[in-house]
């Protein structure tokens, strides 16, 4: 049926280098530059820059009235200005949560997940590569913003703040923690849904809507359950809580559920037609 | 070499690719011909592993695609959308390529330099480059890792006469190198011009696979056209030919055209008869009628009882 050529298979006159580096490094590497080679990622980190400054600015000046009016009852005393940095999380994340959307929604809105897939062929091994670049990046960006909430929240408490080295450097580098594995889970279940309105519906779901829903009555039950919620154990991580776990325990539950986004999103990658 | 086996894709009751079983080897342009919705693309998407295949195998180099390490080194493709980010630049997005599977940045300005992008045009962002920059930066795309296997999908699309000439010359000279070239297009005449050997599909199956000067020789578009001074004399050898199982398909006062039998046929037969003639041209079928013909049997074929699709 077929004829064969006199050429043999492969024979070829051109001399090609070797690859320089193994495939994960390589695929890192291409995530990388592409997220640095697009505009989006400029104006999501601008826009979660200034998110950060209002939203502590906001809680500041909140604190300051609450010690300044006449009820004493709710009377927070001097603050942390640490408090204030992961308190301006719950807004801020979902500016920051972008960056890991977008790894994957935008490219299946461009079509250039084809280019990706067909440069790294491995579905597990494009997921992580595009993992760790999220992580890495919005860890960094998260100890960015961190110093930018003390930066605004130190001046507008005045008097009402404190802010002691350690503890502000460990409130920072643990909103930093907590922004990178938000941002991994936003890139799990991107990698899962696709398109990005899907994904941050699914999101505000998981991180907000659900637990405060089981949180209202004021069931056992139903606020236990909402403790297993990531944005919940991401919470109780930040405030350093010791019920109803230790903050390790939700800093852990946190991680789990973003590797479990990324388990889903690498079952979805490899079984899916692209 | 690109090898497929009992290769077949489904999507829910439709079958878009039919146990398609073929070998594209290496040191020629092969040709992907068939009507829309024959299943090319769906095909050269199953070789470059984005498409799951229902059934059969798919090999690159006697491998599936998602099992290599650094593919770019292995197939080139250039897929028929072009696929690159509106704000990104087409230098980065080949910088990416490039890096993924550990191709020097170096390699990034040869290939530009190859497809005859400029500077200036690979640093517009992707949503200014026009269908046939897009095209160039696809096929840039495609040679990056110098692969032994290309896969091209409509390349000429959007491209002036002078990129079609230059895809021309381009995929002769990498079949020439020994490499493997797969090339898609709805341009007969383009292909014509182009392929070695044709592959084609109707409807997911295999119709043809076969050296394309066998393919038209074979044709039963193939003609001959008779010349002479006397209509009485042609209408009688038309009528003889007839009458064998030709057809005329054509016939006028000074000559007549006619399918289904030879140029040394007709002239024997005007021989014979004693038919003056002043010209007898065997004229060869384009690649098109060759593939309409072709085409025209296996749209039959699937809509008859046997064909067993259903919608």
């Amino acid at each position: 049926m077929s004829t064969l050529s006199t050429v043999p298979p492969n024979a070829r006159p051109t001399s090609r280098p070797a690859p320089t580096t193994g495939p994960f490094a390589g695929a890192v590497a291409a995530e990388w530059t592409k997220l640095w080679s697009v505009r989006s990622t400029w104006w999501t980190m601008l826009a979660a820059a200034l998110t950060m400054a209002a939203t502590a600015a906001q809680l500041a000046i909140y604190a300051v009235n609450a010690n300044t009016d006449d009820d004493p009852a709710v009377n927070p005393g001097v603050l942390p200005v640490g408090d204030i940095v992961t308190g301006s999380l719950e807004l801020t994340q979902y500016v920051v949560l972008a960056l890991g959307l977008f790894a994957v929604t935008s490219e299946y809105a461009t079509g250039t997940i084809r280019t990706t897939l067909r440069c790294t062929p491995s579905r597990g091994r494009v997921l992580l590569a595009k993992a760790v670049v999220v992580a890495v990046v919005t860890f960094l960006l998260g100890l960015l913003l961190g110093g930018i909430g003390a930066a605004v929240a130190g001046p507008v408490l005045g008097e009402w703040g404190r802010a002691p080295l350690a503890g502000t450097l460990g409130d920072v580098a643990a909103s930093a923690a907590y922004l990178a594995l938000v941002g991994v889970l936003a890139l799990g279940l991107a990698a899962a849904l696709r398109g990005a309105v899907l994904t941050l519906t699914v999101l505000f779901a998981l991180l907000m809507i659900v637990p405060l829903s089981l949180q209202e009555p004021g069931i056992t039950v139903l606020t236990r359950l909402a403790d297993a919620f990531p944005g919940v154990a991401g919470n109780h991580f930040l405030a350093g809580d010791t019920e109803p776990y230790p903050a390790a325990v939700g800093l852990l539950l946190l991680a789990g559920w973003a590797a479990a986004a990324l388990a889903l999103g690498r079952y979805a990658l490899a079984r899916r037609d692209a | 070499m690109i090898t497929l086996r009992g290769l077949t894709k489904r999507f829910g009751t439709a079958t878009a690719v039919d146990d398609l079983t073929v070998d594209i080897g290496p040191g020629q342009v092969t040709g992907f011909l068939g009507p829309n919705g024959a299943g090319k693309s769906t095909t050269m998407r199953m070789v470059l592993g984005l498409d799951r295949p229902t059934a059969g195998r798919a090999l690159v180099n006697g491998r599936p695609y998602r099992e290599l390490r650094h593919p770019l080194h292995e197939v080139g493709a250039l897929l028929d959308a072009t696929g690159i980010h509106p704000t990104r630049s087409g230098r980065s997005h080949l910088r990416a390529m490039a890096r993924s599977n550990g191709i020097p940045a170096r390699r990034v300005a040869e290939v530009l330099d190859l497809v005859g992008l400029d500077g200036r045009a690979a640093d517009k962002p992707g949503r200014a480059l026009s269908l046939g920059m897009g095209q160039r930066l696809g096929i840039a795309g495609a040679l990056l890792g110098d692969p032994p296997v290309l896969l091209l999908d409509e390349p000429v699309n959007g491209l002036d006469p002078d990129g079609v000439r230059w895809i021309r010359r381009l995929t002769r000279t990498l079949a020439d190198e020994g490499r493997t070239v797969l090339l898609s297009s709805h341009l007969m005449s383009e292909m014509q011009q182009t392929a070695d050997r044709v592959v084609v599909l109707g409807r997911g199956r295999l119709i043809a696979d076969a050296p394309l000067a066998e393919l038209i020789a074979a044709s039963p578009a193939a003609s001959v056209r008779v010349r002479g001074p006397e209509p009485a004399g042609l209408a009688a050898l038309g009528a003889r030919l007839t009458a064998e199982g030709a057809t005329v398909t054509a016939y006028d006062a000074d000559g007549l055209t006619v399918t289904g039998t030879t140029a040394s046929r007709v002239g024997d037969l005007a021989y014979e008869l004693g038919v003056r003639v002043h010209e007898l041209t065997p004229l060869a079928a384009s690649l098109e009628e060759a593939f309409l013909e072709l085409t025209a049997d296996s749209v039959e074929y699937a809509a008859g009882p046997a064909g067993g699709e259903t919608r």
